[in-house]
């Protein structure tokens, strides 16, 4: 039988701060092992945490962009448990006063918004990295220390397909306002997935089974369902579900027992006494300014008339959302913009894998060739090729365009000559389809476009057709 | 052999000066007298080779502070880089640090001579030195009793005259108790007072390090060198003050207080004669003194045994032979196997029973029945010493309840604790104390309590008293 499902998640996100948390180390990724690593982030003896207010900074920007309430007091508590990844054997985290509490977030389930509800989200110091090699474990306390946010959802999440909705609208969120880089494969973002079931909607919940650190959006679906099917079995049989920790395996599909409830850490938590509070006013609050958020700007599209797929295209890449607001702050068209971006620009970065600001075109180039063909002076088919020669060659447009010879031809009587003509060489096919004029408009048309290489004016062209055709 | 170590900071700084004697002098008066005295096990390291080329190297410099080539020792839960630091610890019997503390960052700026480390209790946690992995300090006055602890080391070492100075460290009596039992002057700074960045921490609520001298002014002028804030340690406070600017002044109008607690019948009936003396020489030169109660301060034990021992708890899990110190021999094959056999193999049983008992403190509900009671009840009693500084300038008593007793004597842990009953609610409170030799052929410390950062009115009222009163009335 069906039974109904309660997730929640745990999501980690390292902030992308100068420095680590609690020592002057640099916040890094990928360099060599254990090069940005000190005393501190080693948890030699006689180390003390030092405190980098802009983790505080990152923590109330993120609660105002998840919709928080903030705690005006700052206090940090230590959590025990041993493990090689983490050095002093104790992480500093948030456990009694987190930095934000009581938020949400909303997503789009067929057509219907629907609010995430968030617990809390806290602030707290990343582990080690462990490598293992040939039967030994490699440690790079460069991770060490890297700051975090931990944020909570409560369980009202449905499905795996609400699930990857809010895994989803938070990376949109976290990475437009600036606050982590949400690079799963990086491990810049891991989430742990909580599933329950239960058989009718008055049940109380169902024993929680928590899934570890599952590696990828696609994933966190595929472990909810498998968990789903596995605790289901369960009640079919009236066996029991026991409190646990699980991992998901990609290659079995299916989760894997890691620790039950018994076994399970007590983490000893008290106050961190080597940090004293900080006192967080309203000041410092209203000092942080929250980024446009996507779903504004997914708003600001709609109002200028740009379709839902290139909105998501746009938001999607924070690149191009970025190039296109500079492009429209040029005074460009929204819609020519967004669609050259989406198109032929996106598919190009697509290709060759680069960023748009690593290429030949920019901004106030992007602006005169929209300007064009807002002009009429080219056609969407000219952009076609001017844009890949502007990313291949970095030639300037009106180079392009003499080069090509890419010029419009709107003038009638040149094209009334070539229609004539076209319809002359042409006289049989024409005189068997006079019944269907929309069938010779296409061919007259096409024709045209082959004898100028598609320069020809499509719609002085269209224009002139028509009239011939009455006649 | 000289004894350039009976002299006071000022003058061995002026012969230094004059060129009368060199630094080097005074390491080898510092060397000979710990060679002649090996049998009281003071140091667990000697930095006889550094610290003999660094004399000769100050030769050709000026001297310019008054710590300028003076030997000093630190207790061995002081980091020092590139010199063993070991806690009195098997499990840190080979580490060598890879960074200085904060402290001996400044003391090595004014080229002070680290001359060893001195031998403590594992990890600080003891009051007789018998815990230590390498065996017990003697007491400077008489060989068959304990030197007191923790810092045993370092208060034989001044008393002796083996180093002019010392330094030590103090969570609930550390520095005071044995500067009592071996007739030194010893100093735990208010809380925040000097930098705590690589000292081992035991609690971190609670220690701080501290000065061991022959002097009160001497003290003083050692605390000037290591006070102040450090941006490494985010409980350290500002202070940019001479300590030694009040010495000299008169006692006369200042008023005091005791609390009957320092003076009921679980302190030695001679300790109490001996305090009743101080007073009745303090009256005489008008000192007012009061009899005071403070609410909470018989809870000051149980207080201890639970922070002290939950921060111990967190602070020694690092521990674990994954980084640095011991690991074990034993072939193991899963991690936590790994963490038993080392942390077992390489803690002593004091450290031990502390851990377990700080972990239980912390388990599950414990940490709302025990730790956050107990860190309320601490603030109570914090706020009613405080108070007491509205009315009086210092609060004074013994330092100790007894005298030193027998090596070996094997006290229970409870007991043990019993032993700091006087000097543990002066770190509860975070605030300044000073043991002060009081005694003549027995050792007694008077305990003076001052007001958070205030050791300047402390180190007036201590030296009014060692310049003229005469201990062996």
């Amino acid at each position: 039988m069906a039974y109904i499902p309660t997730i929640g998640l745990e999501v980690h996100c390292e902030l992308k701060t100068k420095n680590k948390a609690f020592s002057n180390s640099k916040n890094t990724y990928g360099l060599t092992a254990n090069s940005e690593a000190n005393e501190i982030d080693m948890g030699y003896p006689g180390a003390l945490p030092t405190l980098n207010k802009e983790i505080f900074d990152f923590g109330i920007k993120c609660a105002k962009a998840l919709n928080c309430k903030i705690n005006i007091d700052g206090y940090f508590d230590r959590k025990n448990y041993f493990y090689p990844d983490n050095s002093k054997n104790y992480q500093i985290t948030q456990q009694d006063y987190p930095i934000g509490y009581d938020g949400y977030i909303e997503i789009e389930v067929n057509q219907m918004k629907k609010k995430i509800y968030i617990e809390e989200i806290h602030l707290e110091e990343d582990t080690a990295k462990s490598f293992h090699e040939k039967g030994l474990t490699l440690l790079d306390f460069n991770r060490s220390g890297i700051p975090l946010i931990e944020i909570v959802s409560k369980p009202n999440i449905s499905n795996e397909i609400e699930a990857v909705l809010y895994v989803e609208k938070l990376r949109e969120i976290l990475s437009y306002s600036d606050i982590s880089d949400v690079k799963i494969e990086e491990g810049s973002m891991r989430c742990d997935v909580n599933v329950s079931i239960r058989k009718e909607e008055y049940d109380k919940l169902g024993h929680k089974v928590e899934i570890k650190n599952v590696g990828s959006i696609n994933s966190i679906k595929l472990a909810i369902l498998s968990e789903i099917e596995r605790q289901s079995i369960l009640f079919d049989n009236n066996e029991l579900i026991v409190e646990q920790t699980r991992k998901y395996d990609e290659k079995a599909n299916s989760t894997i027992l890691m620790r039950t409830k018994e076994t399970k850490n007590d983490y000893r938590y008290f106050p961190e006494p080597d940090i004293p509070r900080v006192h967080i006013d309203d000041a410092w609050i209203n000092s942080i300014q929250l980024l446009v958020l996507p779903d504004e700007l997914r708003e600001k599209y709609r109002s200028y008339g740009i379709n839902d797929i290139g909105i998501n295209a746009l938001i999607s890449n924070k690149e191009l959302n970025g190039f296109l607001n500079e492009t429209i702050s040029l005074g460009a068209d929204p819609i020519i913009s967004s669609n050259l971006l989406t198109g032929d620009i996106l598919s190009y970065l697509n290709k060759t894998g680069v960023s748009i600001y690593n290429t030949y075109i920019n901004p106030s180039i992007l602006n005169r060739l929209v300007n064009k063909i807002k002009n009429d002076e080219i056609s969407s088919k000219m952009s076609k090729v001017i844009i890949q020669k502007i990313l291949e060659t970095g030639k300037d447009i009106d180079v392009i365009v003499k080069e090509e010879g890419l010029i419009k031809i709107t003038n009638k009587e040149e094209l009334n000559l070539l229609i004539n003509n076209i319809i002359n060489n042409n006289s049989n096919f024409i005189n068997s389809n006079l019944d269907n004029k929309i069938k010779l408009e296409k061919y007259i048309m096409g024709q045209v476009m082959k004898e100028t290489n598609g320069n020809a004016d499509p719609i002085i062209s269209l224009e002139l057709i028509k009239e011939v055709l009455i006649k | 052999m000289s004894n350039y170590f009976d002299l006071p900071l000022i003058t061995i700084n002026q012969k230094l000066k004059n060129k009368e004697i060199k630094p080097i002098d005074l390491v080898n008066e510092a060397f000979e007298k710990i060679e002649n005295n090996m049998e009281y096990n003071a140091f667990i390291t000697l930095n006889k080779e550094k610290a003999i080329k660094k004399a000769i190297e100050l030769e050709n410099k000026e001297v310019d502070n008054i710590l300028f080539g003076i030997p000093i020792a630190l207790k061995d839960n002081i980091i020092t880089k590139d010199l063993k630091t070991t806690c009195a610890s098997k499990i840190l019997d080979d580490f060598i640090p890879i960074y200085d503390s904060t402290v001996v960052k400044k003391l090595n700026k004014l080229n002070a001579i680290i001359i060893g480390k001195t031998n403590m209790d594992e990890f600080a946690m003891g009051s007789t030195n018998e815990t230590s992995y390498y065996g017990p300090v003697l007491n400077a006055i008489d060989k068959t009793k304990v030197p007191g602890g923790s810092s045993g080391g370092s208060a034989v070492s001044v008393a002796l005259k083996m180093v002019p100075i010392s330094l030590g460290s103090d969570t609930g009596g550390s520095i005071r108790q044995p500067s009592a039992f071996n007739n030194v002057v010893g100093l735990k700074p208010t809380y925040g007072r000097v930098s705590r960045y690589g000292l081992v921490a035991f609690s971190s609520s609670l220690d701080q390090i501290g000065p061991i001298t022959n002097s009160v002014i001497d003290n003083a002028i050692l605390l000037n060198a290591i006070s102040g804030i450090d941006n490494k340690d985010l409980t350290s406070s500002e202070t940019n003050e001479d300590f030694t600017s009040e010495i000299g002044k008169t006692i006369s109008g200042m008023k005091v207080c005791i609390p009957n607690f320092y003076m009921s019948e679980k302190v030695d009936i001679e300790i109490r004669n001996k305090i009743n003396k101080v007073i009745n020489f303090l009256k005489l030169n008008n000192v007012l003194v009061d009899y005071v109660d403070i609410n909470f301060i018989d809870y000051a034990i149980p207080l201890y045994q639970i922070i002290a021992l939950a921060e111990a708890s967190s602070n020694l899990a690092r521990f674990d032979g994954v980084r640095f110190g011991y690991k074990t021999d034993k072939k193991i094959t899963n991690i936590d196997d790994f963490y038993k056999y080392t942390r077992n193999e390489g803690f002593g049983d004091e450290v031990k029973r502390r851990i377990m008992i700080g972990s239980y403190v912390l388990s599950g509900k414990n940490v709302d029945i025990y730790f956050k009671k107990a860190l309320s009840i601490r603030k109570k009693l914090s706020d009613n010493m405080y108070q007491l500084f509205n009315h009086y300038d210092l609060i004074i008593g013994p330092t100790t309840t007894g005298f030193p007793y027998d090596l070996g004597t094997n006290k229970s842990s409870n007991e043990s604790f019993m032993d700091d009953i006087l000097t543990i609610p002066v770190n509860m409170a975070g605030l300044p104390a000073m043991s002060l030799p009081i005694g003549s052929n027995k050792p007694i410390g008077l305990q003076i309590i001052g007001n958070m950062f205030d050791e300047k009115t402390i180190y007036k009222f201590a030296a009014f008293l060692e310049s003229n009163y005469k201990r062996g009335e």
